[in-house]
């Protein structure tokens, strides 16, 4: 138990020895940290964005016209049994030109001209959740365009591709751009480390020939590397969700992209503790990079 | 002492440090040559010699903090040659070592300083004040457990220092010149100090070039000259 407490009182008397040190390994982190969250902010938004447009998905299977009523039934049939259809809604041709009628007014006088209602029926469909990926979507659209009646099946295809393409590149620059500053983090809180190891090399040279076994020298800093990172990671989570409430406080003083204010979201708790960990685990590695290369066997 | 020019076996319980034919080179010179020693349990051995006769490279050798080129090293029936350097740590919790520098850190109490190789041990915190309160005791500087190192006599900081090296019990003490600061006086006093611990079972192994110790000690002696160990003699009387 006293050693224990030796070991932590130990890192705190480092920390507090190297302030300066300590403070500028600690604000360095969170900005560096700070990057990497913006974009993985970003990424967890987008995501959620995502996560509603594809579940907002409406799909329209239009139908031959010169379907009879019993074939019309044969597709409904086909479309009800496909398990991926979650719900299913008849637009017959009449109700087509009512919508249509109601939604452009001014242009009603084009079809009328017509003689006779050119709008098709067609079935509204919406799919379940494990079958409104990207690539879920456009092979059941595929699949159903097969089915005889079926004149075309049409959805935002281009719209869910652009959005999909967005988010992989986000994915990929922010994992990117999250390993070179996690490197950066690591090596920020090795070279505090390597700073409190020199100036502390007689110490643990006494410590070494009066029998301290290589964990019992370590463990100091590799508290001290952890709690940098962990001090480091909350800073920069502060840091972000300042950030991000002045965001969120100019969309809505400004009036640009109304409610989408309401829709973001920050990280929530679970998330904002395994960053903290993470920066802990970022310290820790930092720590053990410097004490293996202070060399542990010298006497 | 039995020392011998041959090298002896490796004859277990009363032989406290064998070294058998150990020679160490730095950068070509030759720092310990051929070296073959016993000593038993219990002695009290001075190690002469002037600076750079290999004292130091004999006594750093018996911690395993230097690895001879050649030969072999028992201390307490190890064999710190083949050490692994996770199990050096145990062997030198068994052998106190002092210093000329004090080696004392210096933003920790006389008390601190003294409980480190205890700290380290994991020893239990009612048994670390008892034990170091009896070494403080022991080199008479107990009123001074709360003080800094720098707020100490020289000669408090030896006897600190050499608190710190015997307050686990070692079966062996090693002192490298630990008079090399100190004035004669001091130096009698510190001497003295040895001698009770060597009194009470610890093997003690000072290295000096002081005529003024080997003059008190007045027991065995081993000579190093150039890295060479010389016929064996007594100290004077």
């Amino acid at each position: 138990m006293r050693t224990l407490a030796y070991l932590l009182r130990e890192s705190w008397v480092n920390m507090r020895t190297n302030r300066m040190t300590t403070m500028v390994a600690i604000l360095t982190t969170a900005f560096t940290l700070a990057c990497v969250g913006i974009f993985l902010l970003l990424y967890v938004n987008l995501r959620a964005a995502a996560g509603w447009l594809q579940d907002d998905i409406k799909i329209m299977v239009y139908l031959d016209d010169r379907l009879t009523s019993d074939s019309i039934a044969e597709v409904e049939q086909h479309l009800r049994s496909d398990r991926a259809v979650a719900s299913l809604l008849f637009i017959s041709k009449e109700q087509a030109l009512g919508e249509f009628k109601a939604q452009f007014p001014s242009e009603s006088h084009l079809l009328e001209g017509l003689g006779q209602n050119p709008l098709p029926a067609s079935y509204v469909v919406a799919l379940s959740p494990s079958f409104r990926s990207p690539d879920a979507v456009k092979r059941w659209a595929e699949r159903v365009r097969q089915i005889a009646g079926v004149s075309k099946v049409d959805y935002n295809q281009d719209w869910i591709d652009a959005l999909a393409t967005v988010i992989r590149s986000i994915e990929l620059v922010a994992i990117g751009i999250g390993v070179i500053l996690s490197a950066a983090a690591v090596t920020i809180i090795a070279n505090t480390i390597r700073l409190t190891l020199f100036s502390r090399r007689d110490e643990i040279a006494i410590l070494r020939l009066i029998g301290a076994t290589t964990s019992f020298i370590r463990i100091p800093y590799l508290v001290e590397g952890a709690v940098l990172g962990a001090l480091g990671s909350a800073l920069s989570l502060v840091m972000l969700k300042f950030m991000y409430e002045l965001f969120r406080q100019q969309m809505r003083t400004t009036g640009r992209f109304a409610g989408l204010d309401n829709l973001m979201a920050f990280f929530p708790p679970s998330v904002c503790l395994a960053l903290i960990a993470v920066g802990m685990g970022l310290g820790f590695a930092g720590s053990f990079v410097s004490i293996r290369r202070f060399g542990e066997g010298k006497a | 002492m039995r020392s011998t020019s041959q090298g002896t076996i490796f004859d277990g319980k009363d032989t406290m440090i064998q070294l058998i034919h150990v020679s160490k080179q730095y950068d070509q010179r030759s720092a310990l040559s051929d070296v073959s020693l016993e000593i038993g349990k219990g002695e009290f051995v001075l190690l002469m010699g002037p600076s750079g006769a290999g004292k130091s490279t004999l006594l750093r050798m018996l911690i395993g903090a230097e690895r001879p080129d050649e030969g072999q090293i028992f201390v307490h029936q190890k064999n710190v040659t083949t050490l692994r350097p996770s199990d050096i740590p145990y062997l030198r919790r068994k052998v106190g070592t002092v210093f000329q520098d004090f080696r004392l850190l210096p933003k920790k109490s006389v008390f601190d300083n003294v409980s480190l190789p205890l700290l380290v041990q994991g020893v239990s915190s009612a048994d670390i004040r008892r034990k170091v309160t009896e070494a403080l005791r022991a080199v008479g500087v107990e009123h001074k457990r709360d003080q800094l190192p720098a707020g100490l006599s020289t000669g408090e900081q030896q006897r600190v220092c050499i608190a710190r090296a015997i307050v686990n019990g070692p079966v062996v003490l090693l002192a490298d010149e630990p008079t090399g600061n100190l004035d004669p006086v001091l130096t009698s006093e510190i001497i003295e100090l040895f001698k009770l611990i060597n009194a009470r079972g610890t093997t003690v192994v000072v290295a000096t070039h002081d005529p003024l110790v080997m003059a008190q000690v007045n027991r065995r002696v081993l000579t190093l000259s150039q890295g060479r160990l010389l016929p064996e003699q007594r100290g004077l009387a």
